[in-house]
């Protein structure tokens, strides 16, 4: 879904060059650009206001008021002598870990597999039909699945599984970009002058895909790392980091401001972090 | 399926043996990934037509589950997701369409086209509950917008419906949700071939007819495909009405919750599976504007270059 596509095969200069044309027939004076512009940005303000005024509370006094004086570091200090969070928090980074390390597995086998195959729609379809299923549908169906039909106790692996469903087709469309523009003549190549195929693969074809394959790490584990509405159903008596994060938040208790704080920490080190690999990922070609 | 798994004849005779090893993953993956996601979905709708008596499920086929969702009023729920869900995805879209037409014909900057994107996705990776609780500060009544408009003398009291309202869940949704309406239109917008708007141009076609009889049509697949994208996580909302609708604001999610909270297995699924259906018919929907337009290869193609 999140692909950077140029319009054509054409070099950039050249397609820059055009797209001005086009735009100058398009009207570029009309006002749909500048409505189109101004609806667009207040709809990402919508998404980005409040994760500034998450960071602006997290120091206020009273942070679920509207004023954020009188300005306190309190609630960083509660959090850092209150230990309820670190095993929450452990437990998701361990399991991130893990869903990250079979997603670039599993993603890289089956983005190769997808471009070796004749027609790679249908299996494409399913790997990605998670994609399509709401998470709160998706976690009710696979409790229903494991804990009543199957009658499992859920746990961690449970919780592993609802992750690898919401982040492996993320994994995999990052790790395709990359397989697709491989060129199969390198193999081809490495082969007739003898290489044999796991040396091609690991020597050749490995190095070229890394950027796409530890793209696609990340990713899995940022996607682990916040998912809640698959794990609220699948946790049996585990707790993650984003569902101690709702119980606080959804029972208005005291704790509230202490989840202010932890979010900001979580996001001041995420978001740079998430806007360097995009960038990279998309910006340079 | 096993067409699908036919393993594409390079010119090399060479490239068979990795060939079938690929091909026993692909399997291999298809039967454990259909295990884990249509598996389970097929079981929750079948679970819809069982009953439970004493915490005990009974496997015989009844319609008492889907009888009991008119006789206690639950289909009103649905009717109210529904209403959300059509309203939050018509003002979505209404807002993605030109903002992603913008992004992928008229953006002239790279960096800020890189940079735009990188905004809209990184919405994927954050958690949920802090990114929505704060609207709490935002739109209580002794929350920003209610303090500014009292301080400023606009209105004597504060305004009670911003917060534990429809307004404020339908906020909360629009935010969320506008990245992936944004994100199958661009993706639509951004292969169609520049020649053809400007055949359309030079053939003189005003703009209005360009946008009506070149890009709207080659763009549909998009647009369902974002209506896809938010109509159906807005089906099984949870997170938004929970925390922005107090107790106001009932919608399919919370109910699906409850009932499973409440060891009430049928109940929950056949709430469930009227979110399955419309995802199915969805889908369908996509299925159908994506015949013949465009061939998934083609977007790898498009990704290529």
């Amino acid at each position: 879904m999140t692909i950077a596509v140029e319009p054509n095969g054409m070099p950039r200069r050249q397609g820059n060059r055009i797209r001005r044309r086009l735009l100058d027939r398009v009207g570029e004076s009309s006002g749909w650009i500048v409505v189109a512009i101004a609806l667009g940005t207040l709809a990402l303000a919508l998404i980005y206001g409040p994760l500034i005024w998450l960071g602006v509370m997290s120091f206020s006094a009273q942070p679920l008021s509207g004023v954020p004086y009188p300005l306190t570091f309190t609630h960083y200090a509660t959090l850092f002598s209150n230990d309820k969070w670190h095993t929450p928090f452990i437990k998701s980074v361990i399991l991130g870990l893990m869903v990250a390390l079979a997603c670039m597995i599993v993603g890289t086998f089956l983005a190769r597999a997808l471009v070796r195959l004749k027609r790679p729609g249908g299996v494409l379809f399913v790997a990605l039909l998670p994609l399509f299923v709401p998470g709160l549908t998706l976690g009710a169906a696979l409790f229903i699945f494991l804990r009543t039909t199957l009658n499992l106790r859920l746990g961690m692996w449970s919780l592993f599984i609802g992750h690898m469903v919401w982040a492996l087709p993320f994994a995999l469309l990052l790790i395709l970009i990359v397989t697709i523009r491989f060129d199969v003549k390198l193999i081809q190549a490495a082969e007739d002058l003898g290489a044999k195929p796991l040396r091609c693969f690991l020597d050749i074809e490995l190095p070229l895909l890394m950027p796409g394959i530890s793209g696609a790490g990340i990713f899995s584990f940022l996607l682990s790392f916040n998912e809640l509405l698959r794990s609220t159903f699948l946790r049996g008596s585990e707790t993650t980091m984003p569902v101690y994060n709702w119980a606080m938040a959804s029972a208005q208790q005291s704790q509230v401001p202490i989840v202010f704080s932890l979010s900001t920490l979580i996001l001041a080190i995420t978001l740079p972090l998430m806007g360097g690999l995009f960038f990279i990922l998309f910006a340079r070609k | 399926m096993t067409a699908a798994l036919a393993i594409s004849s390079s010119p090399r005779r060479r490239w068979r043996l990795p060939g079938t090893a690929t091909g026993w993953f692909t399997g291999w993956f298809l039967v454990i990934w259909i295990g884990v996601v249509v598996l389970p979905l097929l079981i929750i709708s079948a679970f819809s037509f069982f009953s439970m008596r004493q915490y005990q499920i009974v496997y015989i086929p009844t319609l008492d589950t889907w009888n009991s969702l008119v006789e206690t009023g639950r289909w009103v729920v649905v009717l109210r997701t529904i209403r959300f869900a059509v309203s939050v995805t018509f003002l979505e879209i209404l807002v993605a369409f030109p903002f992603a037409l913008w992004l992928a014909k008229g953006c002239r900057s790279d960096a800020v086209r890189a940079g735009v994107i990188t905004l809209l996705t990184i919405p994927f990776f954050i958690d949920a509950s802090s990114r929505i609780i704060v609207w709490r500060s935002i739109l209580g009544t002794n929350g920003v917008i209610n303090n500014l408009l009292v301080g400023s003398g606009i209105i004597d009291k504060p305004l009670t419906w911003l917060l534990y309202s429809d307004f404020s869940v339908s906020f909360g949704m629009f935010g969320s949700y506008f990245p992936t309406a944004v994100f199958p239109i661009f993706l639509t917008l951004s292969l169609i071939d520049d020649d053809l708007i400007k055949a359309s141009s030079d053939l003189g076609g005003s703009r209005l007819q360009t946008l009506r009889f070149v890009i709207l049509p080659l763009a549909m697949p998009g647009i369902v495909g974002g209506i896809v994208f938010t109509f159906v996580p807005l089906m099984a909302a949870w997170i938004e009405p929970q925390l922005l609708g107090g107790s106001q604001v009932n919608l399919l999610g919370q109910s699906i919750q409850s009932a499973l909270t409440n060891l009430n297995y049928p109940i929950a699924a056949a709430l469930s599976t009227v979110v399955i259906a419309v995802l199915v018919l969805m889908l369908a929907m996509l299925v159908v504007s994506l015949r013949g337009r465009f061939k998934i290869s083609s977007l790898f193609q498009s990704l290529d270059s």
